[in-house]
């Protein structure tokens, strides 16, 4: 048999093997589908390359590297959605640029990597031209998935192929259905396919490939990752309408925050309390400094209802249901909680604030006189290093190999509260007092910093 | 004629040994050995104590391994806290093979020292104490004991570094002395064996190697044994003041003039240091009109033992520099507490728990020492099934506050004779704080089957 016959033979089998599906259109794709979709689809498909720095957690040495991920026009002037590994806690991108079309037609262009959403676990870019850029986007559609559904994924395939744009079917696996509806995906969905399109069997793109679905607030830190999710089009639609800043200062957020943490009031509770088992949220930690604690807000309260909706929580994950609807009801208005307190019923009225900065928001000053780069505290580090309010200092976020800071074994971690005799409780006051060392150069200063409970101090030899 | 071929063939053969760098003595350093070995070898003990361990939210028993000596006559046995301590029973093998229960007279976790009472009449051998202060390195040194269980075994090296400085944030916290590092084989097995010089006089007690590196052993220096050993004789414990100042070598502050002094580098918020106002970057000069100083590290462990060794309830007056100016301070010095707390299983509910100690309390930013840390939460249990975990510090328990560890035992005792079906515990976690609801009518699981009877715990 010669190749060219065992080719088309084969093609006749897998044929024969896709059409004896079963036959309800809906539980499976006709090909013309698939091909159609790739037709309207493979020209949004685009290539991001990047140098990104990493920082080791461990020794805060960083080092570059270059890589490659999928992107997607979402919008003709430029918007192009990636995957949220290019920013991450340990990971910042330097360099970023976008490889439309294929072939001698394709052209690069640099990126502008925009504020990273902290609800869901993409990047959105901007791709800088001279002229107004008019690009294929993607548009997406809402329909719902059902379960065991099978859908269409496109993306690149491997370096070896080229990157050249292809397709993976996978079926719907599950349906997480709070705090919003998200699918989970079976079959094994390789990297360049991340952020890809997701088209449903009647060729509607319903989403993208997304993995990781981490919400830092809300009680406990949720995160499903390492199953490849759809991030159907209703968590991102908001971004694509309006993109995330260019400018990554804090400032420029607009989700409300209340402080508290909270536990689902189950049937137990409950009993335990003697209270209608009809849900509630369990206020199991009030925040310093937080509009819950202005509200008089304690722990041990039962909340009852949130500016007039009734909260009926009995689960784990509608505490993160309450932790968006708080975030979505908006910066500096006033809300009324109705609460149950020893059994009884009381009203409160709280205004709530900005959520404050996250880790990743946080104002960070690098420096080579030391060779440190720190940050300021922000309140999720503060919680999850359980740093008491009156420890007020910048943390160390990175050490520069050979550095002075290195040198006197200085870590990432460390709690910098005074250089010499200038307290630091805030970046600006950090900065302030290398300021001061550039100008007098003293040949050796004492660092003041706490290490895990205890405080110490390290002596320094600034390089000037 | 023969015998004097035969001597010179011995004087040739010693001749040989020392040319190709054998490590045999020549006759004079042999009969020291000899001699000094013959001298304390009948007052090793081979020790073997039933130890309660925590482990998984269970209380299990484990059988243990090491060394120990004979002090006096009527048969106290000075071993090591980390093979003795927590112990239940302890059985000891004399030199003799006879076979003798001992008793623990007392423990101390911060030096690692256990005092032991041989329970016979008889008198018995006991070896001499020599001192630490006047070790050199380069001087010989034997270790006895049982390296892996192995017992009557001796071992030769010599003294390495006598005042060896270890980082307290290692695992060889040692608050109070410097130790004697050693190349003599030191092994799992040996701790609590003397180190002993050619005299023949326990100079150390052995108690640590480190670990993946070779002829690298520590000894504990026999002068703060003996004193550790007097207080647990007298009193069953050693109790130390508190202050709650932690310092720093001299040499770690780059702007310091003064010649003299320590540096405060941390002081606790809930110490008689913090309510004396003394602060971060203080440089203590004196304590009682005495002089105290460190510029290295090497010296620091002398300061601690200067404040550990203040009366409890007792004033006393530290000297200070601050800004340069001197300035005294008075304050009295708390008993301080252990680094451990007592730990005890609560097995209906299957966890363990134990005391929150100042220094737990510190680490959780407790606002004062309250409430039990959950040392171990048994999976399957209905403490695990509420959700405990470990680390926890239990707070309140039905909304009654758990100052201690007897309060909880308290309400434990009332609540299992109870018939209440949900309890409440109310708990911090790191940051944040959260209720557990125990359901006390629940299935537990049953209990994991005990493990085998390990042998291989030498200490």
């Amino acid at each position: 048999m010669s190749a060219e016959r065992f080719r088309s033979l084969a093609a006749v089998l897998l044929f024969a093997a896709v059409s004896a599906g079963p036959s309800r259109a809906q539980d499976d794709f006709a090909l013309s589908t698939i091909n159609g979709a790739y037709e309207r689809l493979s020209p949004s498909l685009c290539t991001v390359l990047f140098t990104q720095e990493v920082t080791d957690a461990r020794t805060g040495e960083t080092r570059r590297r270059d890589g490659s991920s999928l992107g997607l026009v979402v919008r003709a002037d430029g918007l192009v959605v990636t995957h949220g590994h290019l920013v991450q806690s340990n990971a910042e991108p330097v360099e970023v640029r976008v490889r439309l079309g294929k072939g001698a037609g394709a052209k690069e262009h640099p990126a502008r990597v925009l504020k990273k959403p902290d609800d869901i676990n993409l990047v959105f870019l901007k791709v800088q031209a001279d002229a107004p850029l008019d690009l294929p986007a993607v548009s997406f559609s809402k329909s719902p998935l059902v379960l065991g559904e099978p859908v269409a994924v496109f993306g690149l395939s491997g370096e070896t192929l080229d990157l050249e744009p292809g397709v993976l079917v996978a079926r719907v696996s599950a349906i997480l259905d709070e705090p919003r509806t998200t699918y989970a995906l079976d079959g094994n969905i390789r990297f360049g396919y991340v952020t890809g399109p997701v088209v449903n069997t009647r060729g509607e793109v319903v989403g993208v490939v997304g993995f990781d679905l981490g919400r830092a607030e809300g009680g406990e830190l949720h995160t499903r990752s390492g199953h490849p999710l759809v991030y159907q089009t209703e968590l991102f639609e908001g971004h694509v309408a309006s993109p995330p800043s260019e400018d990554a200062s804090p400032g420029s957020r607009e989700e409300a925050w209340l402080g508290v943490f909270t536990q689902p009031l189950t049937s137990d509770f409950a009993e335990y309390w003697k209270v209608e088992d009809t849900g509630g949220l369990i206020v199991s930690t009030v925040l310093p400094d937080s509009p819950a604690l202005r509200a008089g807000i304690q722990s041990g309260d039962i909340i009852k209802s949130f500016d007039g909706k009734p909260m009926e929580a009995r689960q784990d994950r509608d505490v993160l249901a309450f932790t968006q609807l708080v975030r979505d009801t908006g910066v500096d208005r006033t809300v009324s909680l109705g609460l149950l307190r020893a059994g009884q019923p009381v009203t409160v009225e709280a205004t709530l604030s900005r959520l404050p900065a996250t880790a990743q928001e946080a104002g960070e000053y690098d420096d080579a006189v030391l060779g440190l780069a720190v940050r300021e505290i922000t309140r999720d580090v503060r919680i999850l290093l359980n740093l008491a309010e009156d420890v007020q200092g910048v943390i160390v976020r990175r050490v520069r190999p050979g550095s002075p800071a290195q040198a006197a074994n200085i870590r990432p971690g460390v709690i910098i509260l005074a250089v010499g005799d200038q307290p630091t409780t805030t970046l600006a006051e950090y900065e302030a007092a290398l300021g001061q060392l550039r100008e007098k150069k003293p040949p050796e200063i004492s660092v003041f910093a706490r290490v895990g409970a205890q405080t110490g101090f390290f002596r320094v030899q600034p390089r000037y | 004629m023969k015998r004097r071929i035969c001597a010179a063939w011995i004087a040739a053969l010693c001749g040989l040994a020392v040319l190709t760098g054998c490590a045999t003595l020549d006759r004079g350093g042999q009969s020291a050995v000899l001699r000094a070995k013959r001298r304390v070898a009948p007052a090793i003990v081979h020790v073997r104590p039933v130890k309660e361990v925590f482990d998984a939210g269970r209380r299990k028993e484990m059988l243990v391994m090491g060394s120990g000596f004979i002090i006096s006559r009527d048969g106290y046995v000075v071993t090591n806290e980390h093979v003795a301590g927590q112990s239940t029973s302890v059985q000891c093998v004399l030199s003799d093979n006879r076979e003798v229960q001992a008793r623990v007279v007392g423990t101390d976790v911060e030096t690692d020292i256990a005092v032991l009472k041989l329970e016979t009449d008889s008198p018995l051998p006991s070896v001499r104490m020599g001192r630490s202060d006047r070790l050199e390195a380069g001087q010989s040194v034997l270790a006895l004991g049982s390296p892996h269980g192995l017992a009557r075994s001796v071992s030769l090296g010599i003294v390495s570094v006598p005042d060896r400085f270890l980082s307290d944030k290692s695992l060889m916290e040692a608050p109070y002395y410097n130790w004697i590092q050693t190349d003599a084989a030191i092994n799992p097995g040996n701790s609590g064996g003397p180190l002993v010089n050619l005299r023949g006089e326990v100079v150390g007690v052995n108690a640590r190697v480190l670990s993946g590196a070779e002829n690298v052993g520590f000894a504990i220096p026999v002068d703060i044994v003996k004193d550790v050993v007097a207080d647990i004789i007298e009193n069953g414990h050693v109790r130390r003041g508190w202050l709650g100042i932690e310092f720093q070598e001299m040499l770690a502050k780059g702007d310091v003039t003064s010649e003299e002094g320590v540096i405060i580098s941390d002081v606790d918020r809930l110490s008689p240091a913090a309510e004396a106002e003394i602060k971060p970057g203080d440089i203590l000069t004196a304590v009682n009109g005495r002089r105290v100083h460190a510029r290295y590290e090497e010296d620091l462990p002398g300061v601690r033992l200067r404040i550990a060794s203040l009366p409890v309830g007792e004033t006393a007056t530290l000297t200070l520099l601050r800004g340069g100016e001197p300035l005294e301070v008075s304050l009295v010095a708390e008993e301080k507490t252990s680094l451990r707390g007592s730990q005890q299983a609560f097995e209906e509910w299957g966890f363990t728990a134990s005391e929150v100690t100042t220094e737990v309390a510190r680490r959780a930013q407790l606002q004062r020492r309250t409430g039990i840390l959950v040392s171990g939460v048994d999976p399957g249990g209905r403490a695990a099934v509420a959700g405990l975990q470990q680390g926890d510090i239990v707070l309140q328990v039905d909304g009654e506050e758990i100052p201690t560890l007897t309060a909880f035992n308290a309400a434990y005792a009332r609540l299992r004779d109870g018939k209440a079906r949900l309890v409440m515990l109310f708990v911090q976690r790191g940051a944040l704080t959260r209720f557990v609801l125990v359901n006390t009518t629940a299935e537990a699981a049953p209990a994991a089957s005990e493990p085998g009877e390990d042998v291989s715990n030498e200490r």
